[in-house]
């Protein structure tokens, strides 16, 4: 038999920051003034981050035919290109990384074309100036309703 | 100033991105905390750790040699740690259910998704810091207790010492 397992509550082990003060602070990380400036620091380191950004975009583009390689890359770019303020650049790369989790998933190879379209769309929006404009938008709705087409596409091709 | 309070804690960022530790640099010097140390994967990290008593940890998840939830397990359960109740906030933007699970079942404290915002990083330190977490410690696990909330109608099998007291207090 299992044994039981031991519970060793807060008040038993050293806190980040004294009972006392948990309450003011945590306040204080939910204010608006907390948030406000944490939205300005953003914007302030935002312009190099961006740089950050477009260096995975090229990368990502040399990349491409490397699934395993752009993979990686989208991976990179979905993780911060919308906290810079890079949204759609950011949003398109979140589909290119749930349609790489979801083929894999099915266990089947990625289609290139739907890869490449993916990398293009990301390659133009991290240059492009209206980034997050309603054009954006119809895109990043587009490849996700070509992704859709294509993991359906697959599904039946594996089943039949 | 109530965030003062965190002008003396030491963070370490555990981060194979350049960018995102500045990020989160910035991020955290913005609520006064100063003392940010960082590290390119796990094992940086750990050597880190051994000179250093640090406070909390933000690490991201998916790193080589060593990611972020063998990190995880070694500060957790590892004779050498320093602090084995560290609190450990891992940032990823491998979402998917296992990948959480996984998190969790190593020890993480917080789980925090890419892409990050202010908001969301803050909500996680105050959440560490209004409700730090009990541990627990079992033939297989030594962390953050993992269940979130009790589930009204579970019928065991009951695995705690203080189940039945929990019980009995209801």
């Amino acid at each position: 038999m299992k044994k039981k397992a031991q519970i060793i509550a807060p008040e038993l082990y050293p806190q980040m920051v004294s009972k006392s003060d948990a309450a003011k602070i945590s306040r204080a990380l939910r204010a608006s003034e907390t948030l406000a400036k944490g939205t300005q620091v953003v914007q302030d380191v935002g312009a190099q981050l961006r740089e950050g950004v477009r260096d995975y975009v090229r990368e990502l583009e040399e990349a491409i035919g490397d699934h395993k390689i752009t993979a990686a890359k989208a991976h990179e770019i979905r993780g911060f290109a919308e906290t810079v303020g890079l949204k759609a650049t950011g949003r398109i790369a979140d589909g290119l990384c749930r349609y790489f989790e979801e083929i894999e998933k099915l266990g089947a190879e990625p289609d290139t074309a739907v890869v490449a379209l993916h990398i293009s769309a990301i390659v133009r929006a991290a240059h492009a100036e209206d980034e997050a404009s309603r054009m954006s938008d119809v895109v990043v709705k587009e490849l996700a309703a070509l992704v859709q087409h294509k993991l359906s596409e697959t599904k039946a091709h594996l089943e039949s | 100033m109530p965030l003062s309070a965190f002008e003396a804690l030491k963070v370490l960022i555990v981060e194979d991105n350049q960018h995102m530790r500045v990020l989160l640099r910035s991020l955290l010097n913005s609520i006064g905390i100063r003392e940010i140390h960082e590290a390119g994967n796990g094992v940086a990290a750990l050597d880190v750790l051994k000179e250093l008593k640090c406070d909390l940890v933000l690490s991201d998840l998916a790193m080589k040699p060593m990611d972020g939830l063998e990190f995880t397990r070694e500060i957790r359960l590892s004779k050498r740690s320093i602090n084995p109740f560290m609190p450990i906030i891992m940032i990823t933007g491998h979402t998917e259910k296992h990948r959480v699970e996984a998190a969790r079942d190593a020890g993480v404290t917080e789980f925090l998704a890419k892409p990050i915002t202010p908001h969301s990083l803050y909500s996680r330190l105050a959440e560490i810091v209004e409700r730090p977490r009990a541990f627990v410690r079992s033939e297989s696990y030594f962390g953050p207790d993992r269940r979130r909330k009790a589930l009204e109608h579970y019928a065991g099998p009951w695995r705690r010492h203080d189940d039945f007291q929990d019980l009995a207090i209801q």
